[in-house]
């Protein structure tokens, strides 16, 4: 006989056979036979999916980590081979398995340090799992009863059969505290019991493997990697309730689970596991596959058992309870197919055993299906009470492509999502019942910002609407109704108080149907309302989906992700047929700015490109700059004259971007509007914050008097509150205000000393630069916190001579606010960056600050953002030396200096309240936009606050909408709809070199050459383009 | 006895009381739309829900069942809520075209509606699949009014054993019919009209013919003749509010003759004429299985009922040949009325016209069959229900209640007691026994009041035994012989009988009537029938029995004439044209 040294398990799962297994190992068995390492032996002659010899290959089922298939697990040492491609096993058999040299390049790495990991056990995300259920998954080979008995399998059966009576494993089974798997959580032994004490001859013990939840498939994993684990959970079930019949019912979707699951029966008959006389001790009990027809709600214990006595699978009214009439009409049990595989690890080890993990209430593992938005998609069985965002981060390996994660949604369509400010909720039955989600079966699907509520909602409701059986009303009509209201409010046509429509509905449904399915179908829309009710709302009240899904509403994703609506694919097609004076004039249609977001935004259009799912999205900012460049006279679109509208005066309080592009819309309905700066030169925080490097000031200035000459005047140095005041303007006859102050003040570092010597904040320390043209500098720059402020003081620092400049900032580099160019700039430019650092202490010598002792964190529990919080790491501090701490930790408004007897009401984080839609206050004349009103946002979103408050002052005064430049006109430019997308790469944009902007405020970006731009513009796949006459 | 408190009333049940009855009891009505007692309980439609101290959710009340110690809210700000929202939805989803619907002002959604005050859709929509089916003679039906309550899927498959419709597809698009949408003439339905007796709303109803009658009241040159079945008698006056179980006779026989018929008959008349023929047609069998010792059909099957001759032909056509050859009554009455009547009057069949009135929706069906022109002419040229009999009165003008009583006209009008006993279950048994026991032993049947105690009643199957002594010499070989009966109503008994009988019960002969009841609860009367009408239609019928002076059928004077001066003899050659059939066995799809 010879004898195996080395085990290679290939997961032959579904996931890793899709992405190329079988190829795989016909190569590998190529391979180990021309070494002689293995018998010789053809594909087709691969007895039970195993080639043995001196090396072995076992086809496993799932291993369960999908994302990284094709797998591969080396025995002995457990060597973890992933997404391996026929091409690798001439190396991997050579010198793995001849010379004992694992290959490296084959491995996992861990995905932000980079680092090797060889072992299957040490990678993060088998790491944090507990395998119990699954605990065979990968391991033997399905088809195997010996496989199966050799890791402990049927010692169970044996001892709950021999040892044991039917009281006793009741007993066991409840106090193990099992409860259900397959969603309603309800207590495993307390429903045996209930059948056992029914008196009956005749009892039926079934299983429901009727998994229907939309991207579940624990159970079909379960019952094609260890079928025999179910079968005995039933045999053990039987006997505690004294059933002699049973049945699996499966849907015939799942034909390798049945086809498994009959091969196992039979060897269990041939073996008297199963049939007459078990195990000699006189109990019959006999299993039948139930097939099933794929409708969900025969998942539903009546309806299943209708279903299997042949009739239509429809539920009944409870009570009566299954336990005393189920399966024609006899006392019955139905577990779901993990529940069972649980029982027999509870008879073999004992209650206490399987109570060492879990919680108290729930108690043990729960095996999840992780898909969607996630990097790790695959199949996690962890202990109940693990935090969620622990499943996301650590077993999931958090959002793929930089998105921000939003929510989670589980129990499919019948549960509800949890959204990220609830991510340290711990993964048990009760707990995830209050936020509104269930467990359900394990479905867990996470959505990032790419993902609608909305449609999201209405997808589960249409999923529940077309499986509905249609017997009781609420669940036939209703949700049909809930379904319609849905639709409109996705196809823009929503009406106000469709939210409050579908709270009422949805809980009336809830309160009158008359099965499961139908009284939960209401919770994903319930619980998506309660979570984003304002993605309703947008939807709705703007006809805006936020997530670019719903079709109607988004004519094309980038142009939809632009807070000011320009229209991208527009000025890009143009720019690329050279007609620059109409791209630009296009561009200003929605956004004066041309030159300023060419070089500031943070271009949200490209975050939503498309072309990202061909190869790389769009470079739309550098377009934009290479189109910007080619201006000769300022090109503005259509205004409108009107004599009666020129004569009316509006007050517009701070020229920064909010207030010029307000202004500016107001002036093309022929408005003469009066703009208020408190500092000397307009711009706010565009001149004030962003550096020159930047924005060089020449651009800012060219379209301030761009927008100027349409007609606005900009008075300097009036400062609201104490030059003028708001009763003071009404007095003057203006008729309506806009104030788009910003929020200019910076927050304070809340330590000891922070008002002595040495101290400044980012705002205030880029202003006096930015303004005056200088500005002091320590040796040794201490910048604290992490967003752009904090990366524009650190650099301008260096520029005006710091000898050296560091960023502190309290989470990692992945948290940072700051956009990610910036920071690597910076980093180039010799800022240094220390992370997971909060300031303790400032070190002073007499008055004199000369260092800062800062302790060192870890990130903890989630906070509502999402993100992990900052905490403190022990006592391991550290100091940093430093002449100059600048605080970069946040802005304010502080209304209490600008207004007096009028103002307008604010919202609780002190910033003005204004209509979303108008920016009106609740003073009527008085209309607000920008950081004002939204705190610290973005450039593009200041001018698109100051687009609405401009159609607003002017629907206020007029009591009429005139925003002419809203009505969207196709781009005219060349399109095939026909033709390949034209292929090429997203250009890189050149800067200046490092040693030359030492000392120097000179742009760092340069424009892209002629060529080039116009070649990234025919990048764009036009996904505004509509055949003629379509919509 | 469980005692509860439904609105803070204490009350006491009996054991196994739903909250709907409890409710009742206690004088409180809760609504209701799929509930229909001793027939279906399924908890579907949500109307009833009520609130139970404890539950979760809000509990239908038509299948929970009274426990002690329960505290019920029928009428609490949830329990309307609810109620409300579920009839909007039905609504919602209803064709909603009430004034021209043939349930308007008998309707019970339109009355739930109106009791609950509702007055606007708050969710509006897209309405389901819509499809009507006239498809059948008898029956039309309209899915656009369907509530999917699915009374008519419980009493086709259930109480009939049927099974022609049930629920289709899945979700909104869920509908009542017969499978894969195919219309009702393609299955198995017997037309007995039993899923439009329990319709609440116009969804299925009998095809209406009122028109064709109009238009032959109104053609000078038809002699229009109109039967009416025994079961009107007892149940058209509830189409004029009266209480069910009130005789309206005479009222009928005037409004039919002010409405323009020419000859008011009855078809009393050909159920004495049956009884005849098939007594005759038993004691035939009899002598020959037991005399001949012929391979005789036995047990003997009553065959008045249209809707089993369908079921049987459908279902079990091995026992087509124990079916009684007789045609039921309707078709005897048009088959005379077209030769023997016509003749009389010296008119030819052609110009007579034929209006029969039936609590049943099956006889349309039947009239149309290809056996059914004895007279060269369709016999019977229209079937009426009851229901559209009161339709048509009201259309007429004539205020019914202030109507004189009239009598039937001759030669067609004479009817015995026995033969108003056809409407009702037992009733035709009873009527044969009372003339073949006075035939083969010259005594009366010796049952009190002439009635067979054993077989009335409502119980679903029932059975007696008459032992027959002291024969008189034609039928002596009948002596000491006890002759077992059994009677069966509702098809779904009706296949429990057959079971037993093939099982190896015996029996000499069997009554089938199809709907449960009897004609007094066809599928043609008012609506609802439920089981205390039934009760009352028959006690009526009873009444009308005992109130004769001629109590059975071969003392009938008409019916004795038409021997003596046409047919000459039971079973005789005349008879065997006119008054006998056959029957066609047929897929079971």
């Amino acid at each position: 006989m010879k004898t195996t040294r080395m085990h290679l398990l290939m997961c032959f799962g579904t996931g890793c056979v899709s992405s190329g297994a079988e190829k795989v190992r016909d190569s590998l068995l190529k391979e180990l036979a021309a070494r002689e390492l293995t018998d010789a032996v053809s594909i087709e002659d691969m007895h039970e999916a195993r080639a043995a010899g001196e090396v072995a290959v076992v086809q496993t089922g799932c291993n369960g980590f999908c994302a990284c298939g094709p797998i591969m697990v080396v025995y002995p040492g457990g060597f973890f081979y992933q997404k391996l491609t026929p091409e690798d096993m001439p190396e991997l058999v050579e010198e793995h398995v001849l010379k004992g040299r694992p290959v490296e390049r084959l491995m996992f790495r861990h995905p932000v340090t980079q680092a090797v990991i060889p072992h299957y056990a040490d990678i993060p995300f088998f790491a944090r799992q507990n395998l119990r259920v699954l605990h065979n998954k990968g391991r033997i080979s399905a088809l195997s009863i010996e496989e199966y008995i050799g890791r402990g399998g049927y010692i169970a059966t044996a001892k709950a059969l021999l040892e044991m009576s039917p009281q006793t494993i009741i007993d066991e089974v409840k106090k193990s505290g099992l409860r259900g798997r397959g969603g309603a959580g309800f207590p495993t032994g307390m429903k045996w019991d209930f059948a056992s004490r029914s008196k009956s001859e005749v009892k039926y013990f079934l299983c429901n493997a009727d998994e229907g939840d939309p991207g579940a498939f624990m159970d079909r994993s379960v019952l094609e990697s260890d079928p025999h684990a179910v079968i005995e959970g039933m045999i053990i079930g039987a006997r505690a309730i004294g059933a002699h019949q049973g049945y699996i019912y499966c849907r015939a979707e799942y034909p390798l689970a049945i086809e498994r699951l009959t091969l196992a029966l039979g060897q269990c008959r041939e073996r008297g596991l199963l049939g007459k006389d078990i195990l000699g001790t006189g109990f019959d009990y006999d299993l039948e596959i139930a097939h099933g027809s794929g409708a969900f709600v025969c998942g539903e214990e009546t309806a299943l058992m209708r279903s299997i006595e042949g009739k239509r699978g429809e539920p009944r009214p409870r009570p009566p309870f299954p336990s005393d009439a189920g399966l024609w009409d006899k006392p019955t049990v139905l577990n779901n197919v993990e529940t069972l595989a649980n029982v027999p690890l509870i008879i073999a080890n004992g209650a206490q055993w399987f109570r060492s993990v879990g919680t108290e209430k729930s108690p043990g593992t729960k095996i999840f299906a992780l898909t969607g938005k996630v990097n790790n998609v695959g199949l996690v069985e962890v202990n109940m009470g693990v935090q969620l965002g622990e499943i996301i981060y650590d077993v999931g390996g958090g959002i793929p492509g930089g998105k921000k994660f939003k929510a989670v949604q589980m129990g499919g369509p019948s549960g509800g999502c949890i959204p990220k400010e609830h991510l340290n909720v711990p993964v048990e039955y009760e707990s995830l019942t209050q936020l509104g989600a269930i467990m359900g079966s394990g479905g867990m699907i996470v959505m990032d910002e790419d993902s609608c509520m909305v449609d999201m909602a209405r997808f589960f409701l249409e999923f529940t609407q077309d499986e509905s059986c249609g017997k009781c009303t609420p669940c036939r009509i209703g949700t049909r109704r809930m379904l319609e209201i849905l639709d409109r409010i996705c196809a823009g046509k929503g009406e106000e108080g469709d939210i409050e429509r579908l709270i009422d509905l949805g809980k009336t449904i809830q309160d009158t149907a008359l099965c499961g399915l139908g009284q939960n179908a209401p919770n994903p829309i319930l619980s998506n309302i309660r979570y984003f009710r304002e993605e309703f709302e947008e939807h709705i009240r703007d006809k805006k989906c936020r997530a670019g899904v719903c079709a109607e509403l988004v004519r094309a994703p980038c142009q939809n992700a632009c807070p000011a609506g320009v229209d991208v694919p527009g000025f890009v097609s143009l720019t690329g047929e050279k007609r620059y004076n109409e791209a630009l004039k296009l561009h200003r249609e929605r956004n004066p700015f041309v030159g300023v977001c060419a070089r500031v935004c943070f271009h949200p259009c490209e975050g939503k490109c498309r072309r990202s799912t061909l190869d790389e999205p769009l470079s739309v900012r550098a377009v934009k700059r290479f189109l910007y460049d080619q201006e000769k006279t300022p090109q503005l679109p259509d205004s409108i004259a009107d004599g009666k509208n020129g004569k009316r005066k509006i007050a517009i309080v701070g020229a920064g971007p909010a207030g010029l592009s307000c202004a500016y819309f107001l002036a093309r309905l022929g408005y003469k509007p009066t703009v208020f700066e408190s500092e000397s030169k307009p711009g706010g925080m565009l001149r004030q914050a962003i550096p020159a490097y930047r924005l060089p000031r020449e651009i800012l200035d060219r379209e301030i008097d761009m927008i100027a000459g349409t007609g606005v005047t900009i008075k300097t140095k009036k400062k609201l509150g104490t030059d003028f005041t708001l009763p003071g303007l009404k007095e003057q006859g203006y008729e309506a205000v806009f104030i788009g102050v910003g929020a200019p003040q910076g927050l304070s570092l809340g330590m000891k000393g922070e008002d002595g010597q040495g101290v400044v904040d980012a705002l205030g320390f880029l202003k006096e630069y930015n303004l005056t043209g200088k500005a002091k500098v320590g040796e040794k720059v201490v910048v604290i916190g992490g967003g752009n402020a904090a990366v524009d003081a650190a650099r301008t620092a260096l520029r005006l001579g710091a000898e050296s400049s560091t960023v502190v900032y309290r989470r990692t580099k992945a948290e940072m606010p700051a956009f990610a160019e910036e920071v690597e700039e910076a980093e180039r430019e010799g800022v240094k960056f220390e992370f997971l650092a909060a300031p303790l202490e400032l070190v002073r010598k007499g008055e004199k600050l000369t260092s800062v002792k800062f302790r060192t964190m870890d990130l903890g529990d989630f906070d509502r953002t999402g993100r992990r919080k900052p905490v403190a790491k022990g006592e391991n501090d550290f100091i940093l030396e430093a002449d100059m701490v600048v605080a970069a930790i946040g802005q304010k408004l502080v209304p209490s200096a600008l207004f007096d007897g009028m103002a307008p009401k604010q919202n609780e984080r002190e910033y003005l309240s204004a209509d979303p839609v108008t920016g009106q206050t609740s003073v009527d004349w008085v209309f607000a936009g920008g950081d004002a009103v939204s705190g610290p946002s973005s450039v593009v979103e200041a001018i698109a606050a100051g687009e609405r408050a401009a159609a607003g002052i002017d629907a206020y005064l007029s009591g009429e909408a005139h925003a002419h430049w809203r009505t969207y006109r196709q781009s005219d430019a060349f399109f095939d709809p026909d033709a390949d997308p034209i292929m090429g790469e997203r250009p890189t944009v050149k800067l200046i070199p490092v040693a030359k902007r030492k000392g120097s405020f000179a742009e760092v970006e340069l424009t892209l050459p002629c060529a080039t731009a116009l070649a990234e513009s025919k990048r764009c796949l036009r996904c505004d383009y509509r055949e003629k006459g379509a919509n | 006895m469980p005692a509860l408190t439904i609105d803070n009333r204490k009350i006491e049940v009996p054991a196994g009381t739903n909250l709907l009855e409890a409710a009742r009891l206690a004088g409180i009505k809760i609504p209701s739309l799929c509930y229909l007692k001793n027939v279906q309980a399924i908890g579907s439609c949500r109307v009833c829900l009520v609130e139970v101290k404890g539950a979760k959710t809000l509990m239908p009340s038509c299948v929970t069942v009274a426990a002690d110690g329960m505290e019920v809210q029928t009428n609490s700000a949830r329990a309307r809520k609810a109620r409300r929202t579920i009839l909007e939805l039905i609504l919602s989803d209803h064709e909603g075209d009430c004034q021209t619907c043939d349930r308007s002002a008998d309707c019970e959604l339109q009355a739930i509606a109106s009791d609950l005050g509702i007055r606007q859709i708050t969710f509006a929509g897209a309405k389901s699949r819509r499809m009507t089916d006239a498809s059948t003679p008898a029956l039309v039906r309209d899915t656009a009014k369907c509530v999917s309550c699915r009374r008519c899927v419980t009493v086709c498959g259930e109480t009939q054993g049927v099974g022609a419709i049930f629920p289709q597809g899945r979700g909104f698009k869920a509908m009542i019919g017969p499978a894969f949408a195919q219309p009702l003439s393609e299955v198995v339905c017997v037309q007995c009209g039993q899923c439009a007796a329990v319709c609440p709303v116009g969804a299925i109803s009998e095809r209406d013919e009122i028109a064709r009658v109009w238009e032959a009241l109104d053609d000078p040159k038809k002699t229009v003749v109109v039967q009416t079945a025994p079961a009107i008698r007892a149940a058209l006056g509830e189409c004029f509010g009266y209480p069910a179980g009130t005789l309206v006779t005479g009222k009928m026989v005037t409004a039919l003759r002010q409405m323009g018929f020419d000859r008011v008959f009855d078809t009393n008349f050909t159920a004495d004429l049956t009884i005849m023929e098939e007594g005759t047609e038993l004691l035939t069998r009899l002598k020959g299985a037991l005399v001949e010792k012929k391979p005789v059909a036995l047990p003997l099957f009553t065959s008045c009922s249209p809707g089993w001759i369908r079921y049987a032909e459908h279902f079990w056509p091995d026992i087509l040949p124990n079916i009684s050859t007789c045609k039921s009554p309707q078709q005897m009455f048009g088959a005379v009325a077209k030769t023997y009547f016509a003749e009389k009057i010296e008119k030819r069949a052609e110009d007579i016209f034929v209006v029969s009135v039936m609590p049943c929706t099956a006889k349309k069906y039947e009239s149309q069959r290809p056996e059914m022109y004895a007279s060269g002419e369709r016999d019977v040229d229209v079937v009426l229900t009851t229901r559209e009999l009161g339709r048509m009165i009201k259309q007429s003008g004539l205020d019914f209640p202030s109507l004189p009583d009239g009598a039937m006209d001759s030669i067609l009008g004479a009817s015995s007691g026995a033969a108003d006993i056809f409407a009702n279950t037992g009733g035709v048994m009873e009527a044969a026994l009372r003339t073949v026991y006075e035939i083969v032993t010259g005594r009366p049947l010796p049952f009190e009041n002439l009635h067979v105690a054993p077989i009335a009643g409502l119980k679903g199957i029932k059975e007696a035994a008459v032992k027959i002594e002291g024969t008189v010499s034609d039928w002596s070989f009948l002596e000491g012989v006890t002759v077992k009966v059994a009677v069966a109503h509702g098809l779904g008994n009706a296949r429990q009988l057959i079971e037993r009988i093939k099982a190896g019960e015996q029996y000499h002969f069997v009554e089938v009537m199809t709907c449960p009841g009897g004609c007094i609860g066809g599928g043609g009367q008012p609506r609802l029938t439920t089981d205390e009408v039934r009760a009352a239609r028959i006690a009526a019928i009873y009444k009308e029995d005992e109130g004769k002076q001629i109590r059975k059928s071969h003392n009938n004077p008409e019916v004795q004439a038409i021997y003596a001066q046409y047919l000459h003899k039971p079973l005789g050659e005349k008879s065997h044209h006119l008054l006998h059939t056959k029957y066609v066995a047929r897929e079971r799809v």
